[in-house]
């Protein structure tokens, strides 16, 4: 076994490159905590500026085809420049885009050569933002139960209506990948659609969520939510991708990834943040980090980030090397989402109050460990809740069902 | 990055479950459960015919001098009896005791027979007071005729019952690390070994009682006896966490077939995910248990600085075997209280196995100083 990339020559230059290049381009100002709503879409902007420069270098989606605008590089490359990325705390894309990330992956599998073509060199290059919707009011474990949201063909178009919620981020959208129901009296698993979409068609209207999270440009995660509504909008037919009714095999990658089966490689900023912290920081004329109790504490909380570390690179080397994969992607959702909520717990007990405050003069580690205490417990429901990933694991390992389910396609568009 | 077995570590594991499956099945196991001696001579010959019994001595002393990853790949195989036998006692903590050790003349006189397997040699650390690190070796040798009298007692040694030969921890010197390794005969008079009774495996208590011992006997050089012994216990313990692995995975095996085929309420049992839950949770132990050990073991074989994740290895490991055999009682109820079923092994393999070597608290704290919070 080997858990490193041995670099080469060249992929040592490839590093050196990817890092000068970062240097003279991630504006520092990007590292910032936004201090206001105006400030944070001013902070978006610069993360969008510097998504479509690395686009344009292939840099922003690395193992995307080429020939769909995407970087043609290899794994080894990505990780390259996963790492690089990874200390500026950035992730790619640098800004809120699952929408882009699981709905291109979804397109290579399950769209058709044109759809390839027409829909995909924007989000690899970085041109549009992409949110995904998902759930309704009342579907959202229960995903295959989508009905509120419907597709209407109508000529050479359809005719889109309903309401979705939980979506996004922070700052708007340029493009909306969506499932919907094309057929309200078919039966179950066969009665949705997937769209990719124009986000600023007539008829779409976007209203914020107030909710208990923060962080509206948190890479994967997103603590701020809205609600779209649709109200007659009109879609070319072409948008529809995977066939009508066809969505649930699409939705099977689509879930496959945001379920954590692709992996993940990089460290953990909160883990970084709290052990500063609790060196930093004396409590009774001793630091944190010196008292056996919490020592105690920050050894359980290092081992569980360590182990959702590991299941994250097995997975991102089982996806890349083209393994069979069968509960892993869900365990490590699974993992990273509890572990999450019980650091919640964790953190304030060794930490105290100041976990739990942004002020600038007695906060913790810049606000980001009072950021932990509400994403830990937001972090619990999107893309699936806890309860689901131990269903799907379940199923996968072959007890939940008669028969043994497998892993959703990832793999699809040759480069 | 490729975290895949190379193509003679899966030749390895298939010639070892062949063997376990033909050997060392359920009832073989679970039929030694209660024997004095935890070493089965014919399983030990055949396995020391294989060459498993010195994977890891180095060619010129009678091994094959395999890397701890090729090792552990046998570990995970025989702990999925879990195969008693001081197969890791002697043949790895007693090997590289004795290869961190000792001088070069004891190492040409003890390796080879611990690689053909006519030596068992097991390494007597803990005392009575049950600590695994160096402050705990209290048992001084008085020193006689150029040679030393032990009078004392070491406790949760493991296999001693089955041992031709001891490698006895000493305090030899006021400082914390003035510890000293003596060589002593297993047999020689005044020596006694007891297995000690109720839900513990294989762990004994070993008496010395005007045991005389000359000056050659010991190990290398006097008060570096510690510094060996860390050294050869950071190799060491990977392997018995990659054993530990091996005994979760066959209590996850054992758990999945059995929600698949034990119905109640007129469907399997899996279908319920209350009991769905206790596979997750097991399979979740597994996974921590089998990547924190093998990441420690590639760190180990490639010459990287692993002190941290060697202990957080058997922190970690020691902890996924109680849980797991804890969720796979959850999920067996009855059946897996029946000794002859063979979970119950496991189960007691799991307790003795959490505290031996360092318990997960212990590592952790070793693990945070290594890792300089």
């Amino acid at each position: 076994m080997d858990f490193e990339v041995t670099y080469t020559e060249e992929q040592q230059r490839f590093r050196r490159e990817v890092r000068a290049w970062l240097e003279a381009n991630v504006p520092a100002s990007v590292q910032r905590i936004p201090l206001s709503p105006e400030d944070n879409y001013q902070r978006y902007l610069e993360l969008r500026a510097l998504g479509r420069t690395l686009g344009a270098k292939g840099w922003l989606y690395a193992t995307a085809p080429a020939k769909y605008g995407g970087g043609g590089l290899d794994v080894d490359h990505a990780i390259i420049l996963e790492e690089e990325v990874d200390r500026f705390d950035l992730s790619l894309p640098p800004y809120y885009d699952s929408g882009g990330r699981l709905g291109s992956a979804s397109i290579l599998v399950w769209g058709t050569e044109e759809q390839r073509q027409a829909l995909l060199p924007s989000i690899y290059k970085g041109e549009v933002r992409t949110w995904q919707l998902l759930t309704e009011p009342g579907a959202g474990s229960d995903l295959a139960g989508v009905r509120m949201t419907t597709a209407v063909r109508d000529g050479d178009d359809y005719v889109i209506n309903g309401q979705k919620i939980f979506v996004g981020s922070d700052n708007g959208t340029d493009r909306i990948w969506m499932i919907v129901n094309t057929d309200p009296k078919g039966k179950r698993h066969e009665n949705l659609s997937w769209f990719m979409i124009d986000a600023n068609l007539p008829g779409i209207t976007v209203r914020p969520m107030e909710l208990m999270g923060t962080g509206g440009e948190g890479g994967t995660d997103s603590g701020v939510k809205q609600t779209v509504f649709f109200d007659d909008v009109r879609v070319p037919a072409f948008a529809l991708v995977g066939g009508e009714n066809k969505g649930w095999k699409v939705a099977t990658t689509h879930l496959e990834l945001e379920h954590g089966g692709g992996g993940r490689i990089g460290r953990n900023r909160v883990w970084d943040r709290l052990l500063r912290y609790c060196q930093e920081t004396k409590r009774d004329g001793v630091p944190l980090s010196q008292q056996q109790d919490i020592r105690d504490s920050l050894a359980d909380i290092y081992i569980k980030t360590e182990v959702q570390r590991l299941f994250g690179v097995r997975n991102f080397w089982l996806t890349y090397a083209r393994k069979p994969k069968s509960y892993e992607g869900p365990q490590l959702s699974y993992y990273r989402k509890t572990t999450g909520l019980w650091m919640t717990g964790a953190i304030l007990e060794a930490v105290g109050p100041a976990a739990l405050t942004t002020d600038t003069i007695w906060g913790s580690a810049g606000g980001f460990l009072e950021t932990q205490q509400r994403n830990g417990i937001v972090s619990v429901h999107p893309g699936g809740t806890t309860d689901i990933q131990r269903v799907q694991m379940a199923r996968r390992i072959g007890i939940g069902r008669s028969t043994r389910e497998a892993a959703g396609t990832v793999h699809g568009g040759d480069a | 990055m490729d975290l895949a077995l190379t193509e003679s570590q899966e030749m390895l594991r298939t010639a070892a479950r062949t063997f376990m499956e033909r050997e060392a099945p359920v009832d073989v196991v679970v039929g030694l459960q209660k024997a004095e001696s935890s070493l089965e001579p014919g399983l030990w010959r055949k396995a020391a015919k294989l060459g498993w019994l010195g994977i890891l001595i180095p060619t010129e002393y009678g091994g094959s001098g395999d890397r701890l990853s090729d090792a552990a790949v046998l570990y995970e195989e025989l702990g999925r009896g879990p195969l008693p036998g001081p197969f890791f006692s002697s043949g790895v903590l007693g090997a590289l005791t004795v290869l961190e050790g000792a001088t070069e003349d004891q190492r040409r006189r003890l390796l080879p027979g611990i690689a053909s397997g006519e030596r068992v040699l097991t390494v007597a650390i803990t005392e009575p007071n049950a600590s695994w690190g160096p402050a705990g070796i209290t048992l001084a040798p008085q020193g006689k005729n150029g040679g030393y009298t032990l009078n004392g007692t070491k406790l949760f040694v493991s296999d001693a019952t089955s041992a031709t030969d001891l490698v006895v921890a000493v305090r030899t010197g006021e400082g914390t690390n003035d510890v000293s390794l003596l060589h002593v005969d297993a047999r020689a008079p005044g020596v006694t070994t007891r297995r000690l009774p109720g839900f513990l495996s294989w762990q004994c208590e070993v008496s010395f009682d005007n045991v005389e011992v000359e000056r050659a006997a010991l190990l290398g050089e006097a008060q570096r006896g510690w510094a060996a012994l860390a050294k050869a216990l950071e190799r060491a313990v990977p392997l018995l966490c990659a054993y530990i692995v091996g005994g979760c995975q066959a209590v996850y095996e054992k758990s999945v077939v059995y929600t698949q085929t034990r119905v109640q309420f007129g469907v399997p049992i899996g279908r319920f995910q209350r009991v769905q839950d206790h596979v997750v949770r097991l399979v979740n132990h597994l996974d921590s248990a089998r990547w924190t050990t093998w990441e420690a073991l590639w760190k180990l074989d490639t010459g990287r600085p692993a002190t941290a994740s060697v202990h957080m290895a058997k922190a970690v490991a020691s902890e996924a075997y109680l849980e797991a055999c804890n969720a796979a009682h959850e999920v067996h109820a009855g059946m897996g209280v029946l000794i002859e079923y063979g979970l119950a092994a496991h189960t007691q393999m799991s307790r003795t196995l959490f505290h031996f070597l360092g318990d997960p608290r212990w590592h952790k704290r070793r693990m945070a100083d290594a890792l300089e919070w």
